[in-house]
């Protein structure tokens, strides 16, 4: 007989354009224990987050029971940017708080961030040219805090090859 | 529209009576990657993890996959777990094999409570879930933030036209030059240089002195004093806090704030203690897009609020591209603010890339706040030609 999964989780996270100006990034999760939801707004271009909404609607653990959504309103005004992490982790609390909530608000961040990645490798495959080595030896040195950032960009790789660590 | 989609599948199934085995898939516009990931289930340890690429981006991503094994040997459930799997596996690995992995090790823990539970069912038929997991409650205790207070904000400033970019300009032998943002270990965990280190460092490129702004950290005066003393080096203190704004270099502040206070919060007891506040590296961007890139011009970010509960913009920063130093620059430009220039080293070959060259000599933490409020400065460009002189 096949084997039967004890778990499951699917997490989908999905970022939509509302206007020019406004994007809506949403989290959303089915697993085993629990079923929950995330979905705040960014405008653009200060990709500061305008709304938030979430809600838990099955979970074992009794402070995401007790959460209040209006909890996560903290993070309204905070910038998807450099250094989000920290400030999330400070705004949404520590392992007493509904962390499955406050990683979700995460994820909709990443969200917005690679959508906006992808908008930056759009045009290349677009082009239909397989990027080379040298192309992302370009983004390296155009933004040097790649180097080193993962395997691809470390020092033995041929697309760091000759290009000063910072 | 739908502009971006992710989806992470995490299965997990039971092998014997002690391992987990876990199979998790991410599949997003850009990326597909696998893994496979054994975890004891009395011991929380993770046994063997392999990875698989299904789709990736530069053609030197596969080499993440023999980085994965750094992982095995983790316990999913200490206090570090997740902190390290961003530093090693991110870093190292791959930063989206991290991520799927955190999503497996998180869902192990939940299915290690189910298999547990069932094994007690065994002896116990009427079992709850709740029942089971009743002796491991844990009581909020968390404090809200104090309601915001109206604070002191400056009047807009006159307009500007931004065409060039702002040349950086070198240290003169005239002025006083400080580097004013550097982070020392252990009091900043991201630093990986002693405040010793950091000195010697100083000393031996040619700065008349250091500012150690450690995160949300504060130095004893006692402490920088016997710095000072051993090493015969102008050693002064601020502290760079994280606000729900960003990043803020305080100089004069005693009071040691853990965790996010809001800027207006933040303003509001600097003003009290005459501090001077610095918002740092305002315009750090991400790894593959910039400001620009998502809309923002000059003249937008003049009308963030932030710059108006800020003395000073650091418009040279160490660890930001030239692109984003020279859009703060263009913004300080602007709103016709001070600016600043500081490494943010966190590393050795870093300390002085930046700095702050002052009028006059300083000696002293009053004499900087002085100097800080008075404006007699700027941001110059130090290590580079200091040390090829060397």
């Amino acid at each position: 007989m096949a084997d039967i999964p004890v778990y499951f989780r699917n997490r989908c996270t999905c970022v939509e354009v509302v206007d020019s100006n406004t994007l809506r990034s949403s989290c959303r999760l089915h697993d085993t224990l629990t079923d929950a939801f995330v979905e705040l707004t960014a405008t653009l271009p200060d990709m500061e987050i305008t709304d938030i909404f979430g809600q838990v609607t099955r979970t074992y653990r009794d402070e995401c029971r007790e959460f209040r959504p209006d909890a996560l309103k903290k993070v309204i005004g905070v910038r998807i940017g450099a250094g989000l992490l920290k400030i999330l982790k400070g705004l949404l609390g520590e392992s007493n708080e509904c962390m499955q909530l406050s990683f979700m608000v995460e994820e909709c961040c990443h969200g917005v961030i690679l959508s906006l990645n992808k908008d930056m490798l759009m045009p290349l495959a677009k082009s239909g040219v397989e990027p080379t080595k040298e192309l992302f030896a370009a983004m390296v040195k155009e933004n040097i805090r790649l180097y080193n950032r993962c395997a691809a960009f470390a020092p033995g790789s041929p697309i760091v090859e000759g290009i000063e660590p910072p | 529209m739908l502009k971006y989609m992710r989806s992470k599948l995490i299965s997990i199934m039971q092998r014997g009576s002690d391992l987990l085995i876990v199979h998790g898939v991410l599949d997003d516009d850009v990326y597909n990657l696998e893994i496979d990931v054994s975890i004891g289930i009395q011991d929380l340890e993770i046994k063997s993890l392999e990875g698989k690429w299904g789709r990736y981006t530069s053609p030197e991503c596969p080499r993440a996959i023999p980085m994965l094994q750094e992982a095995v040997g983790y316990q999913i459930e200490a206090d570090d777990f997740d902190q390290k799997v961003h530093k090693v596996v991110g870093r190292k690995a791959c930063r989206h094999f991290a991520n799927l992995l955190l999503e497996c090790c998180h869902s192990a823990k939940e299915a290690v409570m189910l298999v547990l539970w069932e094994k007690e069912k065994e002896s116990n038929p009427e079992l709850s879930f709740d029942d089971y997991r009743a002796g491991r409650k844990v009581v909020s205790q968390k404090k809200q933030p104090e309601p915001k207070a109206k604070v002191e904000v400056r009047a807009p400033r006159e307009e500007v036209v931004f065409d060039e970019p702002v040349p950086i300009q070198k240290h003169t032998s005239d002025g006083f030059i400080i580097d004013i943002h550097m982070h020392t270990y252990p009091a900043s965990q991201c630093s990986i240089i002693s405040v010793d280190d950091i000195i010697r460092e100083a000393k031996h490129i040619g700065l008349d002195g250091i500012c150690l702004t450690d995160h949300n950290y504060v130095w004893s005066p006692d402490d920088v004093d016997e710095l000072r003393q051993r090493h015969g080096y102008l050693v002064l203190r601020g502290n760079e806090i994280t606000t729900d704004q960003g990043d803020v270099l305080v100089f004069g502040l005693e009071r040691d704030i853990k965790g996010i206070i809001s800027l207006e919060d933040l303003r509001k007891e600097a003003l009290a203690a005459d501090a001077f506040m610095i918002v740092a590296h305002p315009f750090r961007g991400f790894l593959t897009f910039g400001p620009e890139q998502v809309g923002l011009t000059p003249e937008k970010a003049m009308e963030r609020p932030m710059l108006k509960l800020v003395d000073a913009v650091e418009i040279l920063n160490g660890k930001v591209t030239p692109r984003e130093n020279d859009f703060a620059a263009k913004v300080a430009a602007g709103l016709h603010m001070k600016t600043t220039g500081g490494s943010d080293a966190h590393e050795r070959e870093n300390v002085g890339k930046y700095a702050t060259q002052f009028q006059k000599k300083i000696e002293n933490e009053q004499e900087l706040l002085a100097a800080l409020k008075e404006g007699n400065y700027r941001p110059v460009s130090f290590r580079k030609e200091m040390v090829s002189g060397l």
